[in-house]
């Protein structure tokens, strides 16, 4: 029997979940849902009834397992606790990515917006990120001690960012009140969707934007 | 300046002071983390996983889809 190397003394380390009753209270007051909920609330009201069931699914999913009250992903598959590794291994296939995502913005960017064909497309990517999210969560996972990694982070430098979102949410709040109404554009005060209107009129405009999306989407993912 | 053009400037202010957070997160010793180093540890949890992808899921909706 070989003796296990520091990294892999790491890997096949135990990280013992809380109680039960710990993460279901956790998982209720979980500004996350909240978020989600308050979200799909404003959406359902400027008459986007597809976005805000996702915003609610989102959240309903997340509520439904703090109720249980199970530890996440407590029984991953062995091979699942090499997901680090695997990223690294992934990054020869950027250059596949990055043709594949070229040319599903330029023939997706050729549909008209809010069409079925562009619904679809992006709801097909859409769905597969978020189940690739759902499976690789793993706060609890066996051999990963998430406590303990990375380094703590100064709560004043992310209170900077998240002051930042919020303001910027809530100036978008703002201008979204400000419109005559929920579905009526104000030139005066413009959302950041009424003001991305012009670029994603056109084919090569909705195809980079698309393409930004999905690169946004890669980024997150490999977080 | 009309009310359109102080709407304009305040966008472009947060994405000043995003930009400046960035570049300042890259001197060593920062108490300000990067943007990516942010987006890390909220995916640590599933709620942040889940909720930061419904939130990517949910902006190519808003943009493209019904």
């Amino acid at each position: 029997m070989t003796s296990l190397g520091s990294d892999d003394e790491a890997m096949t380390r135990w990280v013992e979940p809380p109680p039960a009753h710990t993460t279901t209270w956790t998982g209720i007051r979980d500004p996350v849902v909240l978020i989600l909920v308050l979200a799909g609330i404003f959406d359902w009201l400027s008459g986007n009834p597809i976005h805000s069931i996702l915003l609610f699914a989102a959240a309903a999913s997340l509520l439904w397992v703090a109720l249980r009250g199970t530890p996440e992903e407590a029984d991953r598959p062995a091979s699942d606790r090499l997901e680090r590794a695997d990223r690294r291994s992934r990054r020869g296939l950027v250059p596949v990515a990055v043709v594949a995502a070229a040319l599903f913005s330029i023939v997706v960017g050729a549909f008209g917006r809010y069409s079925w064909p562009a619904t679809i497309a992006v709801l097909v990517p859409g769905a597969f990120a978020l189940w690739f999210a759902w499976r690789h969560a793993a706060p609890f996972a066996p051999g990963v001690d998430f406590a303990a990694e990375p380094q703590k982070l100064a709560s004043r430098g992310v209170l900077a960012w998240i002051g930042l979102f919020v303001a910027l949410g809530l100036f978008e709040l703002a201008n979204l009140l400000l419109q005559p109404s929920f579905k009526t554009d104000s030139y005066i005060h413009p959302t950041l969707s009424v003001m991305t209107d012009p670029i994603l009129a056109s084919h090569a405009g909705r195809s980079v934007v698309l393409f930004v999306w999905l690169a946004l989407g890669w980024f997150l993912v490999e977080r | 300046m009309t009310s359109r053009y102080v709407t304009l400037a305040l966008y472009g202010m947060f994405a000043l002071v995003a930009l400046a957070l960035e570049v300042r997160s890259r001197r060593s010793r920062s108490s300000i983390p990067s943007l990516s180093t942010v987006f890390t540890r909220i995916m640590r949890t599933r709620s942040g996983r889940v909720g930061v992808m419904a939130g990517w899921v949910w902006l190519g909706l808003h943009f493209f889809a019904r």
